[in-house]
């Protein structure tokens, strides 16, 4: 089953004095449990073209199938409740609560859903402990290095049981050894807990986790191609 | 549960801000505080002018000559010799007045008093024996005239306090003839001072009997005031109705808009009194809100930075699922509560302050001042400054709700 089908996205940003194309014409699906990472320059449109999907914006044309329904028509609340039910977000700069403890920041989402408070706590301990920052739980983000941060990010988008994650350079603000220990803990949650992973990139080593690659260019998919060999999990990393 | 989260992020957010937050309430905690203050001073000064009325019993009735004043200007006192002994003798009769204790006839008029060389111009009251009793006073020395002195018109006279001063400096006054219109009076007996805080000031009077006063002084055959007093327990309005019907009956008067008396209890009085200091009191308290306006404007004003300074975790939020609704709820409730504990604060400086003066002026000015603690005020100053935040706020708070998640998120 196609979690994401789109047709004929369009999204045009206009202003008195320019009008720019920002995705000329994009149809593509994704299948449940894939994991696709989106690559190209800057002004390519895959921040564009991700936000779209990640029902964060609207496009200006074309069709939006997600989880086979018809989300052009949605009202803001429908998507407010859809993305707190369905799709977990890793942002690049983290986005963390400054002043509030990890345990409360990975519970967000929680105060936004319909899941009783009683359940809160184990929920979230259970989310930090997937990530391997259990004994994290009071500290602030400012007491957390970058790739900390970035894995209570992941917990923080996992809490919800997501069937997609959307991840915006996840490992742009991580050195090396952080970002690919974060980049185990997305492709773990891809092939252990099916969880169809679409990623932004513009580093090869990043996009390498993935089983397909989507190239954009001006707006445009210029290459769509399944990679052959993959990275496998790197274990050591996660616990 | 969203309430619970809501409260925790607006503390944060209003702790990290401390000194902001903190001069961002100021406008509402004066206001607040200002509205305490003139409602406890005010509730104050209203219990003071009625307790003072209220000495007098609150079954006191006086009969008045002429028509009731129509307005501050109306001054003519047409058939002001409208209350003669028969009325005296109509009213004193039980089968007219059932609820009726007592009356007196009071008359009164300016006189020069002298004394050897020494001359005053005084008030003087011509009563009865109940005099005493109605308006309690007290001789420092001597003793009241008493009813012989009224049927036998003796020239015995109570000076105030004042007419003793000016007259006799040193010397004792009683026992002494003092002279008013050539006629000489006896001093029986001298009021103390009345301290300047009661309603009824004999200090520049001089008492004496009615019947001398309206003989020997003015020549006169009527009265200038009736003073009633109905027995405990009776129904004050249905008393003056029997008044009214006696003296009608009496004045050969059918049509009520005609009477050439009219009738004011104690109550009356009251409830006049109380109106002058409750609209007085309400104009300070509308002076005083536009502080809490002014605080209103200072809070929508800050509440606008802080929804521009966190566009992004409005950002983060709405991708984490809230709705414009949960935006909408937190900024709405984080303004509340800005405004509601600048409230609480005013509510407690006014306090303080009402408590500092209304002791200031018991002490310092001898007044018997009581601290009132205004609930009225306390209820109204929270109420509206929370009713402030949410009006104040609710822009801001719609502007942050309406933020569109991607530019939220872009925001740097």
């Amino acid at each position: 089953m196609n979690i994401i089908e789109v047709k004929n996205l369009k999204k045009i940003y206009q202003d008195e004095a320019s009008t720019t194309i920002a995705l000329a014409d994009i149809s593509f699906s994704v299948s449940q449990g894939e994991f696709v990472a989106i690559m190209g320059p800057s002004g390519s449109g895959k921040s564009t073209l991700l936000h779209v999907l990640g029902l964060l914006d609207v496009s200006s044309s074309g069709s939006y199938y997600f989880a086979g329904q018809d989300i052009t028509s949605y009202s803001s609340d429908e998507l407010a409740n859809l993305r707190n039910q369905k799709i977990g977000f890793v942002f690049q700069a983290f986005n963390l609560l400054a002043r509030t403890s990890v345990l409360d920041n990975v519970k967000l989402p929680l105060v936004y859903s319909k899941i009783a408070e009683a359940d809160w706590d184990n929920k979230a301990r259970r989310a930090i402990e997937a990530v391997g920052l259990i004994s994290r739980l009071q500290h602030q983000p400012s007491e957390l290095s970058g790739g900390e941060k970035q894995r209570v990010a992941i917990a923080r988008a996992l809490i919800n049981n997501p069937d997609i994650i959307f991840a915006d350079e996840p490992t742009g603000n991580l050195d090396s050894k952080s970002g690919k220990k974060v980049m185990s803990i997305i492709q773990r949650l891809n092939e252990e807990e099916g969880k169809t992973v679409i990623l932004i990139t513009h580093e090869t080593s990043t996009a390498e986790h993935a089983e397909r690659i989507i190239h954009l260019l001006d707006g445009k998919i210029d290459s769509d191609i399944k990679v052959a060999k993959r990275l496998s999990t790197n274990d050591e990393y996660v616990k | 549960m969203i309430w619970k989260h809501t409260l925790k992020t607006s503390f944060i957010s209003l702790s990290t801000n401390r000194s902001r937050s903190i001069l961002t309430i100021l406008g509402i905690v004066i206001g607040v505080t200002a509205i305490m203050l003139v409602m406890s001073l005010g509730a104050g000064a209203q219990k003071l002018i009625l307790d003072q009325v209220q000495g007098l019993g609150t079954n006191t009735i006086a009969v008045i000559p002429g028509r009731e004043p129509s307005s501050p200007s109306d001054t003519a006192q047409i058939f002001s010799d409208s209350l003669k002994v028969k009325d005296l003798e109509a009213l004193k009769n039980k089968a007219n007045v059932p609820g009726l204790k007592q009356i007196m006839p009071i008359v009164f008029g300016a006189e020069t008093v002298s004394f050897g060389a020494n001359t005053y111009q005084v008030s003087v009251f011509g009563a009865t024996e109940l005099i005493a009793e109605i308006f309690d006073l007290q001789p420092k020395v001597g003793e009241f005239f008493d009813k012989n002195d009224v049927s036998s018109r003796s020239s015995s006279v109570v000076l105030g306090s004042k007419v003793v001063d000016q007259l006799f400096a040193e010397d004792d006054p009683l026992g002494k003839k003092i002279k008013i219109k050539g006629r000489n009076f006896k001093v029986i007996a001298v009021l103390p001072p009345s301290g300047g805080g009661t309603l009824f000031n004999f200090d520049e009077a001089i008492l004496m009997s009615y019947t001398t006063a309206q003989d020997y002084l003015f020549g006169i055959k009527y009265f200038n005031r009736l003073i009633i007093e109905a027995g405990e327990g009776t129904d004050i309005e249905a008393v003056a109705n029997d008044v009214k019907l006696t003296l009608r009956e009496a004045h050969n008067i059918s049509d009520p808009s005609k009477d050439d008396f009219f009738v004011s209890t104690q109550q009356d009085l009251v409830k006049r009194l109380s109106t002058i200091t409750t609209s007085l009191t309400w104009f300070l308290i509308a002076m005083a809100s536009i502080a809490l306006f002014v605080g209103g404007v200072g809070i929508m004003n800050i509440m606008l930075v802080s929804v521009t300074e966190r566009t992004r975790e409005i950002g983060l939020r709405k991708s984490l699922g809230a709705t414009d609704r949960d935006i909408l709820t937190q900024f709405l409730l984080e303004a509340v509560l800005l405004t509601g504990v600048g409230g609480l604060v005013g509510v407690f400086i006014g306090t303080v302050l009402a408590l500092l003066i209304s002791l200031a002026l018991s002490s310092g000015l001898g007044v018997m001042w009581d601290f009132v603690f205004p609930w009225t005020g306390a209820v109204l100053g929270v109420g509206v400054s929370a009713l402030i935040g949410l009006i104040f706020g609710g822009y801001p708070a719609y502007k942050a709700s309406k933020k569109s998640p991607i530019e939220a998120l872009r925001y740097e």
